[in-house]
This record gives structure tokens, C-alpha cells and sequence, in this order.
């Protein structure tokens, strides 16, 4: 009798959790980057052996769409390399393992890398929660990791192996809080998600506010998920600033953005960080004439790669996190080229030698004594006709 | 390869007592706790906060332990009020209230950055060496804890525990205290996931809030039941499988030539049908529970 109930129980358990497990694979659906328009270029045939570097990315998880941007980004660097002249006369390859969005296997991913594919240096990942304890083990490896997605500035303190081509938040704060200085506002409300990404931006931009002279008048960190956000709103509008500070994505930033509207929030200068990242979800008439910045995919540079990407997979960007990958592959085979050798080491004292002189897709990508990029292009803009326009 | 090997079975190790803490909970006791990552989290953090104000980890899980044990002793109390099912969804409700304050308390948990750079175990050595000395600790730890939990289960204790599972009635009515049975078992398994826990912000070197999510106790959830619920060897032996699961299928991708994304899309796919396998051929798990039958035949 209780092995029957205990059966029934067991299988009654298990059936939905196996399926609670599978289903943390959705995020990658069936057209994966693999799927392209038009093949990419053939490697050039002189080439002999091979180069390899590893890469950690969401493939899977709640982040598996900035993963397979990521690994668009690794692909077209690759073959653009390989369609050269390769890595000293070598073809590049890219091990690319998936983090599954979590630090557990964002590390087995890179221990698999190191301690198996021997490779010298690392790219990856994508949340600072799981880019920071994989360069930390990277360091103590002594292997080399470019992080082409994280923003925290807890990656400053990773390692002199440990390097990124993605500006952090006291980069993107500065210049934010630099535009919102020179515009003439002296008191800003900032509404941004509760978590690591949000709280980042909050601290950078309120540091740097302040120092400019500007005063912030309530910072808000929304829950993700939520149906409504009037409180929060109320709150940043019964603080009375100067102007209105948000970044938002994703479903809440449809939300989020109808009701700035219908509270009446736009009446004052809304600014939105990274606006590409909500406006055009957005409800046109509830965004329309809001300024905010963006990074600048426009340079010389970044428009023949962006049109190599549409022609590669017949589509837009879907994220802007494709260019910094491209660029940290494409630094780091400049790097092994100057270095000489895939000697970890010498590839971590070659770099930022050869930043100073690197044209990324994103920008220069100047990396400083911490090894972080100390400048990125970024642009104001404003949204006309539904359109965003930059100014 | 030596080094990749030593990283899966520390992992393993780590799950592995996570498992035999919920197994005695939902597996011996019959308490559906869906807030096990809450004690993990207890754990967790207690030694990543005390390391970066540069107190030793020892006392970092000698503090994990007492919280989590009297946590666990009051959502153990907690079952006097409420039955079986409200319980299971209080000890979610738990776990959400241990991520959000994790969340909130930027100055004492680091908000939702965490926490990062939290020193490892045997900080002296390096390379293989170090991870061969952390695999010996946590390997000879999960004994410790499989004495424990096999003891529990074996002894008087442990078959009033079973009878409290199938017939909480019956057990009052023999004059166990059944509330007192509880409490006692959740501290035993809330000491046990905080010692896990513990292990686990060292090993990864960072703990946030993300971690803590309900996902968490699920996976564990999965371990138990695959490996048979109510039997402490099947609790290691899910670990176990489920782990090697996880990172054996990495190397599926160097025999098939697929491209990255599709190769992790099938993995986890692959992942699902085993278990999925292994649920519906060995319904009871691969080492099912054995309920002592002898003693009633005699």
C-alpha cells in the first residue's frame, strides 16, 4: 500500500520538475545563430594548425538571446581572421561552452576550457554574477578573460590577466551624468530594476551627478515582474526633479513606459539609459520626444559591420552585445599576434599595448591601468516619429 | 582533465549533501520543503560576510549553522498550525523573504551585485594540488554527513520520522511528539544545507541573490527523487548522476560537428529525456527506499 502512494508521489514530484528543468532551455529557440542567410567567408587554405581560445556564454537560461548575439559576434570575428591571415599563419578557433546563466556551471564551463582544451584566454560571460567568480578563477589559473558583457565594477579588481571590452557602469555614468549636467538639470529622479544591472547604474550616475553639483532627489529599484509600477512612479514624480532618469527592458519596460505616460511623468524631460533596450516596445505616442543615450554602433567601422551582420543573418542587431564580442576576439588575436606566442602572460602584457591602436566595431577600446575600457562612443538621441534620431 | 574531473566531484559533493538534507525533510519525513535554498543561502552568505570583514570561515559556518538551525526549528514549528500543503507553499514564501532581504541589504549582503571574491578553501596551495585538498575536505565532509543522515534514518528516530510520513495520526496517538519530531529533523537538515551552502560560496568564490532562487531547490528536489525519495544512498547517488548528467554532456558537442548554441540547446534537451527515463522505468528512483518488513513479519 505505501509503495503504491509512494510511487504515485515520487513520479507526481518528478514529472514537473524534469519538465521545470527542460524548460530553462526555452530561451534558445529553434533559430539558432547557426542560421544564416548567407555562409560566412571560407578560411583563407595557407593557414596551417590552429589557434584556440574558449568562450563562456548563456546559451541557455533566461539570458540565451544576448548569448547567441554573443556567439554571432565570436563567428563574424573568426571569420573575418580565418578569411585573412589567420593568427601567426594559424587558423583562430573559438571553444565556445555554455554558462547555462548560472556561476556553478559558468565555472565548470571554464574549468572544461582550461584544464581540458588547455586554451590561454577566455571570453565571457554575460551577468557580472557570473563574470566575476569566472575571472577570478581564470586569474588564479593564470589564463587570460575578456569579459564582453558584464558591467560591474567589481571586475576592476579581478586580475592583471583579467580584461573588458565592454565600458563598465562608472564609464556609461559619467557620460550619462556629463549629458544631464550639460542639458541644465540640477535635480534627477532615477528609476532602475533591483538588480545587478540596475543598482550599478543607480550608484555610477548618482556618484557622478553629485560631483558634477547635481543633486538626486530619489533613486527607485523596481522588482522585475510586477504588472504595475504606478508606486514607484508616484514616487519619483512627488520628489519634484528637474528630470526623470529610467532604464528599463523587457516586458516591465512596456509597462513602465505606458504608465510614465498616463501619470503624467512626461511633462518634465524623461531620460532614458540605453534606450534601445525599451523605446521600440514602447507604445510610440507614450515615449515620443524622449532624449537618452545609447551605445554608438555608427563609427566608420561599426556600419560595415553592422551590415555584414544583417547580410550574415538577415536581421538587425537583436541586442548590442554582439560588437563587444566581436572585438574582444578580434583584440585578443591582435594581442596573441603581437605577443608572439599563446603564452597567457604575454598576451595579458601585449593588450593593452594594442588597444591604444585597436578600431573596434564599438569604438576605440582604450583599456586602462585595470585593464577596462576607459572609453566607449556613446550618443544622445532623441525619439522623433517613433524613430530614435541621435542629436 | 585532472583538474575539470576534481571540479565535478566537489560539485557533486556540494549537491550531494544538499540532497541528503532534503531527503531527510521530504524523502524520511514527508515534509515537502520547496524552501531548501533558503538555508543554502543562510549558509552562504553568513560565511561570504564574515570573510569580507576577514573573520576565519570556520566561524563563518559555525554562525551559518546556528541561524540556519533555528530557522529551521521554527519552519519545523510552524507544522503544529499549518498542514502538509500550506506548509510547503510557507517554506516557499520563506525562501522568497531570505533572496529579498539578501537583495535589499546592500551595505551588509551587497544587494543584488553579491558578494564577490570570498576566499577559498586552502588558500596556501594552487593548481591541482588545492583542488585535490578541496575535494578531500568536501568528500570526507559528505561522509560525515552520510553517517549522519543513514543514522537518523536507521535508528528509533528515523522510524518514528517514517511513521509521522505515513500517518501523522497514528504517531500522535503512540505519544510521539510529532511537532517536537519536526522541528528537530528541519534544524538537523537546516544545519546540513547551511554546511552546503557554506562550501559552496567558497568553492564558487560568489554568492548573490540570483543564486537563491526557487530553481535551486528544484534541481535538488530532482536529485532526490531521481535517486530514489527516502533513501539516503539514493540521495548521493541522484547528486551524483544528475551532476556527471550535467557536465558529461559538455563533451557531446566534440564528437558532433553542430554549432554552440544548437549543441547546448540539445544538451539540456538530452538532459530532460534521461531523467525523464529514469523516472518512468525506475518509478522509485534507482536505489528505492527499503521500509523494514522482517521486523513485521516476525
Amino acid at each position: 500500500m505505501h509503495l503504491r502512494r509512494n510511487r504515485t508521489r515520487a513520479l507526481g514530484l518528478a514529472i514537473p520538475l524534469v519538465l521545470a528543468l527542460s524548460m530553462s532551455a526555452c530561451g534558445s529557440d529553434s533559430d539558432g545563430a547557426s542560421t544564416k542567410k548567407s555562409a560566412l567567408p571560407a578560411a583563407n587554405s595557407s593557414l596551417k594548425g590552429e589557434i584556440k581560445i574558449g568562450a563562456v556564454l548563456p546559451l541557455t537560461g533566461t539570458n540565451a538571446t544576448i548569448g547567441k548575439d554573443q556567439q554571432r559576434g565570436i563567428e563574424l570575428a573568426v571569420a573575418k581572421i580565418n578569411e585573412g591571415d589567420g593568427v601567426l599563419g594559424k587558423k583562430l578557433v573559438v571553444d565556445i561552452e555554455d554558462s547555462q546563466g548560472t556561476a556553478d556551471a559558468a565555472i565548470q564551463a571554464a574549468k572544461k576550457l582550461v584544464s581540458v582544451g588547455k586554451v590561454s584566454a577566455v571570453i565571457g560571460e554575460y551577468s557580472s554574477g557570473n563574470s566575476i567568480p569566472m575571472q577570478q578563477y581564470l586569474q588564479g589559473q593564470g589564463v587570460v578573460g575578456v569579459n564582453p558583457g558584464s558591467s560591474s565594477i567589481d571586475l576592476r579588481s579581478t586580475g592583471e590577466l583579467q580584461f573588458s571590452t565592454i565600458g563598465l557602469d562608472d564609464v556609461a555614468g559619467k557620460f550619462t551624468a556629463d549629458a544631464l549636467t550639460e542639458k541644465g538639470y540640477k535635480s534627477i529622479a532615477i528609476l532602475a530594476p533591483n538588480n545587478s544591472y540596475g543598482t550599478g547604474i543607480v550608484d555610477s550616475v548618482s556618484a557622478a551627478f553629485e560631483a558634477n553639483g547635481g543633486k538626486v532627489t530619489t533613486s527607485g529599484l523596481y522588482t522585475e515582474g510586477q504588472s504595475d509600477y504606478r508606486q514607484e512612479l508616484n514616487r519619483l514624480k512627488d520628489s519634484e526633479p528637474d528630470a526623470y532618469v529610467v532604464t528599463t527592458y523587457g516586458k516591465d519596460g512596456t509597462v513602465i513606459n505606458k504608465e510614465i505616460f498616463e501619470l503624467g511623468l512626461t511633462d518634465k524631460p524623461v531620460f532614458d539609459i540605453y534606450m534601445s533596450q525599451d523605446v521600440p516596445d514602447a507604445d510610440p505616442k507614450s515615449v515620443e520626444g524622449r532624449i537618452g543615450m545609447d551605445v554608438n554602433s555608427t563609427s566608420a567601422d561599426g556600419q560595415a559591420y553592422a551590415d555584414l551582420y544583417e547580410q550574415t543573418y538577415g536581421e538587425n542587431f537583436i541586442s548590442s552585445f554582439n560588437g563587444y564580442a566581436y572585438d574582444a576576439v578580434t583584440l585578443l588575436a591582435e594581442g596573441i599576434e603581437s605577443a608572439g606566442s599563446a603564452d597567457s602572460a604575454a598576451i595579458a602584457a601585449a593588450l593593452p599595448e594594442v588597444s591604444k591602436t585597436y578600431a573596434g566595431v564599438t569604438g576605440p577600446v582604450v583599456l586602462d591601468a585595470d585593464g577596462q575600457r576607459s572609453e566607449q562612443p556613446y550618443v544622445i538621441a532623441e525619439v522623433k516619429n517613433g524613430e530614435i534620431v541621435p542629436q | 582533465m585532472v583538474d575539470y574531473l576534481l571540479g565535478v566531484g566537489i560539485l557533486a559533493a556540494v549537491y550531494a549533501i544538499n540532497a541528503l538534507s532534503l531527503n531527510l525533510q521530504v524523502g524520511v519525513t514527508g515534509l515537502l520543503n520547496f524552501g531548501q535554498v533558503a538555508f543554502v543561502g543562510i549558509g552562504a552568505y553568513s560565511v561570504a560576510i564574515l570573510d569580507s570583514h576577514g573573520v576565519h570561515w570556520a566561524v563563518g559556518f559555525a554562525v551559518g549553522g546556528i541561524i540556519a538551525g533555528v530557522a529551521g526549528a521554527l519552519v519545523g514549528r510552524l507544522g503544529r498550525t499549518l498542514s502538509s500543503d500550506y506548509w510547503a507553499i510557507a517554506t516557499l514564501a520563506l525562501a522568497e523573504l531570505v533572496r529579498l532581504v539578501a537583495l535589499n541589504q546592500d551595505g551588509f549582503t551587497g544587494g543584488a551585485q553579491g558578494l564577490s571574491a570570498v576566499a577559498g578553501l586552502w588558500t596556501n596551495l594552487s593548481g591541482t594540488a588545492r583542488d585535490t585538498a578541496t575535494f578531500a575536505t568536501i568528500a570526507a565532509l559528505l561522509v560525515v554527513t552520510y553517517v549522519v543522515a543513514r543514522r537518523v534514518r536507521n535508528g528509533q528516530y528515523g522510524r518514528v520520522l517514517v511513521l509521522i510520513r505515513e500517518n501523522p495520526d497514528l504517531a500522535a496517538s503512540l505519544r510521539h511528539d510529532v511537532v517536537s519530531a519536526k522541528a528537530r529533523v528541519m534544524a538537523l537538515s537546516a544545519v546540513m544545507a547551511s554546511v552546503c551552502g557554506g562550501f559552496y560560496a567558497m568553492y564558487i568564490s560568489f554568492i548573490g541573490p540570483s543564486q537563491l532562487l526557487p530553481f535551486a531547490t528544484f534541481l535538488v528536489f530532482t536529485m532526490v527523487v531521481v535517486g530514489g525519495l527516502g533513501n539516503t544512498t539514493g540521495a548521493v547517488v541522484g547528486a551524483l548522476l544528475i551532476t556527471v548528467l550535467y557536465d558529461g554532456t559538455r563533451f557531446v558537442r566534440d564528437w558532433i560537428d553542430i554549432s554552440a548554441d544548437q549543441a547546448a540547446g540539445i544538451r539540456i534537451l538530452v538532459i530532460g529525456v534521461v531523467l525523464l527515463g529514469f523516472l518512468l522505468v525506475r518509478t522509485q528512483g534507482l536505489v528505492p527506499e527499503k521500509v523494514r518488513t522482517a521486523h513485521a513479519r516476525r
